[in-house]
């Protein structure tokens, strides 16, 4: 039961959409209930020290998982198929902004500034298509992002922050750093983020 | 609607709507403008937020257009000298690169504790195919629609090209046996002379496996001549309705036939 369980994992990442509980007990664990946590606790090591994943749980009422990596950030060349290393990287832009701008923006604030780097919601973009579709939709549904609207606007606004799964998989520090980075900065020059982002390690 | 010249925060304006509709709210008689007041308080209160924000940004200023320019650097942005043109939205003279998103993209994965996508490394002929060796377990388990969409998929291929290429054999010998009538109404065929191939047993075999065909369907009929052997003729349509066909007795004939007979 094990081994398929963590077969199922593993292909169910693949579209790095979170996986709930409800689905594991349907499809793998079924008659066995009852040892479903020992099931699920041995499939993680297996995850663990096979693999270097882990099976964290995002969402606590609802149950619901998703597999991260555990190994130190692997510098060099990753195998990524189609454009998820330029998702990524879009990703990465809009976690950054977000943070800096105090953790919590307004979605046209975010289009705003997408627009400066030629990224247009209204517009198919030659690397991301539709651009609206992939931050509103995927990179919600992946827990990346958390999208929510904000009360009495007409037409109704919404803000972005940081998603469930973007808190595990990076962290505050690493986004500042990669600020730093790209403005040829010393992290400690934002002040206030650098001492948030201590705080949160 | 004056939502941003509030959000100002040289601006007092908030405060000043905010003691209006205290000042208001002593008028109030029925429950309708009572709950506009609500309303009110929920907007206020929203774009006193947002204001508290603002202070707290400001304080370690963050320039998210200098931050973009920086990225836009980062990504091999072509500047060069552009002369006054129409205001578009795409800059002419301004030109970034194509491989200007993969830049980033190669800078990302650092910074992610991303689990890579797991894929087969021979590649699969159908999406979501199982794993490795398991494969024939996995096809029950965890792919199950597809998986099992693929198998049916392949196994009806298989068998339907079987079908067709018995179909089509006995429908060769069928009229083999006709035209040779034909052309000789009257001399039937020795079954053996019909089927045996002279050189391949295995043929000889499906020769008859394919003439047991034509005898099941009732498109030829095997007799016994006056030397007891067994001859073979097409059975004409026109001959008897069905009370012939009910009355040919319908016998199960094993014919045995192994290598050294053949010889």
């Amino acid at each position: 039961q094990v081994s398929e369980l963590v077969q199922f994992l593993l292909v169910k990442d693949q579209k790095k959409i979170p996986i709930k509980r409800a689905d594991m007990l349907k499809n793998i664990i079924r008659e066995y209930r009852n040892a479903y946590s020992e099931i699920v606790k041995r499939a993680d090591r297996t995850l663990q020290e096979v693999f270097g994943l882990q099976l964290v749980e995002v969402d606590t009422k609802r149950h619901i998982y998703i597999l991260i990596n555990n190994l130190p950030h692997a510098e060099g060349q990753h195998l990524c198929r189609g454009k998820e290393k330029e998702k990524m990287g879009l990703l990465l832009v809009i976690l950054s902004f977000i943070f800096m701008k105090g953790n919590s923006v307004k979605d046209s604030a975010l289009w705003e500034f997408l627009h400066l780097l030629r990224v247009y919601p209204g517009k198919q973009h030659s690397v991301f298509g539709d651009v609206r579709k992939l931050v509103t939709e995927e990179f919600v549904r992946q827990k990346y992002l958390e999208t929510t609207p904000i009360p009495l606007t007409d037409p109704p606004e919404f803000k972005f922050q940081w998603g469930p799964r973007a808190e595990k998989e990076t962290s505050k520090r690493d986004v500042l750093n990669f600020v730093a980075k790209m403005q040829g900065k010393d992290p400690a020059f934002g002040a206030t983020q650098f001492s948030e982002a201590e705080a949160n390690t | 609607e004056n939502r941003e010249s509030m959000l100002n925060s040289k601006s007092n304006r908030l405060t000043e709507a905010l003691e209006e509709a205290n000042r208001l709210f002593g008028g109030v008689r029925r429950a309708r403008e009572a709950a506009l007041d609500a309303q009110f308080l929920v907007i206020a209160s929203n774009i006193g937020k947002e204001k508290a924000n603002e202070l707290h940004s400001e304080m370690s200023a963050f320039d998210s257009t200098a931050f973009a320019e920086d990225l836009l650097t980062f990504m091999g942005i072509n500047r060069t000298e552009v002369e006054e043109t129409d205001d578009s939205e795409d800059v002419p003279g301004e030109f970034l690169p194509s491989d200007a998103w993969q830049k980033v993209g190669e800078e990302a994965p650092k910074y992610f504790r991303r689990a890579p996508t797991f894929h087969y490394m021979m590649g699969s002929f159908k999406s979501e195919p199982p794993v490795r060796k398991q494969r024939i377990e996995r096809q029950k388990k965890a792919s199950r629609g597809k998986a099992e969409r693929a198998m049916p998929a392949q196994l009806k291929e298989m068998e339907q090209s079987h079908q067709e290429a018995t179909e089509k054999e006995v429908e060769r010998i069928l009229r083999i046996l006709q035209s040779h009538f034909e052309n000789d109404p009257n001399t039937p065929i020795s079954f053996f002379d019909f089927v045996i191939d002279p050189n391949l047993f295995a043929r000889t075999v499906e020769n008859v496996f394919h003439v047991s065909f034509l005898i099941r369907d009732g498109l030829a009929k095997i007799k016994l001549d006056e030397d007891d052997l067994p001859i073979i003729e097409p059975v004409k349509p026109s001959e008897g309705g069905e009370e012939d066909s009910r009355a040919a007795a319908r016998n199960q004939v094993v014919i045995s036939l192994d290598q050294k007979e053949w010889k």
